[in-house]
């Protein structure tokens, strides 16, 4: 395989993971979401859980393919000396560049929260034994988790958007950083 | 001017795509789990919102690439031609499944005719749909790729 072929594979499979966590969001807020309403509340809840469950494996799968092929991307097309020489600091397109990786971790931090603290605690279920108080307990905690879920999703797509923002600087001029 | 133009062009491309991945990739395995009843409600509710995002991100496409165009953007005459092509086809695609395919698969009776009729035409029409929606989302992939592709001006590629 020449370096334009490893360049195009890393460019295609850079922009399908970009589409599949912008546009995956952007389906799930503008086009999955409001149609929720017109179901059921619990047909609804189950609905939001499974679409959920699909839809974070997509978006785990692109957070990994995103460095990956942007490293790809990145080594295939520039000049290598920019990370070894100290250029990363010192040029806008290396800054451009430390701007999207601690920016793809916020995304990775936001995902965990997601997957590992926010939704096992929607998923959860509240137990009539334990009394009423509990019962009410449970379901503010639920609710506040739905609330953060809610609120870490729209600020991920926001910084992927500034994410992007940074990949068109580098990928037609040399970073805007 | 060339980066705000590549950025725009980057996630209006990115939401098309997305949206079509979305329901081929979450949507489509999601249907098995609901009741069929309220699948239609979900369906005639999602179809309607899914033709708006997608007129709208191919209307946007159009405009930036004509800008970008105009101004002396990276792609080459094939790409552009390509892209192009990849356009007109997805918008035939989906004035099709919106104002055509869709509707039918919410049809009512008709005079004269029985519910097994109407049942006939509606998983017809739903078929249709199933087609012309993985048609959709496999030109929306050639035409990313169109994209990427190299190209002999500008920085980078044309995505």
């Amino acid at each position: 395989m020449t370096a334009s072929w490893v360049s195009i594979l890393a460019a295609y499979l850079h922009l399908l993971a970009v589409a599949v966590y912008v546009g995956g969001s952007v389906a799930m807020e503008v086009i999955l979401g409001p149609a929720q309403r017109y179901v059921p509340p619990a047909q609804a809840q189950v609905l939001a859980q499974r679409s959920a469950d699909r839809f974070l494996v997509l978006v785990w799968s692109s957070l990994a393919l995103l460095p990956a092929s942007g490293m790809l991307l990145f080594f295939s097309l520039s000049d290598q000396k920019l990370v070894t020489s100290g250029g990363i600091f010192s040029t806008g397109s290396g800054r451009t560049l430390l701007a999207m990786m601690a920016l793809w971790a916020v995304l990775v931090v936001n995902g965990a929260l997601i997957t590992f603290v926010y939704r096992p605690r929607l998923a959860s279920k509240a137990s009539g034994r334990a009394g009423g108080a509990a019962v009410g307990a449970q379901l503010q905690t639920m609710q506040q988790a739905a609330t953060w879920v809610s609120r870490l999703t729209r600020i991920d797509l926001a910084v992927a958007l500034v994410v992007v923002l940074l990949g068109a600087s580098l990928a037609y001029g040399n970073g805007i950083l | 001017m060339h980066t705000t133009l590549g950025y725009l062009f980057t996630v209006e491309w990115a939401v098309y795509l997305g949206g079509a991945l979305f329901m081929e990739l979450v949507w489509r395995p999601l249907q098995r789990h609901v009741p069929p009843a309220q699948t239609g409600v979900l369906c005639q509710s999602m179809g309607r919102r899914y033709r708006w995002v997608a007129f709208t991100c191919l209307g946007l496409i159009a405009t930036t690439g004509i800008a970008w165009r105009a101004i002396g953007g990276p792609a080459t005459v094939w790409q552009t031609a390509a892209l192009a092509g990849a356009w007109i086809v997805l918008v035939i695609l989906v004035a099709a499944m919106g104002l055509l395919v869709h509707p039918l698969s919410h049809a009512r009776l008709r005079p004269g005719e029985d519910r097994a009729e109407l049942r006939i035409r509606r998983l017809r029409s739903i078929r249709v749909m199933d087609v012309l929606l993985r048609v959709e989302l496999a030109c929306a992939l050639i035409g990313a790729l169109v994209a990427v592709w190299p190209h002999g001006s500008g920085p980078g590629p044309a995505i």
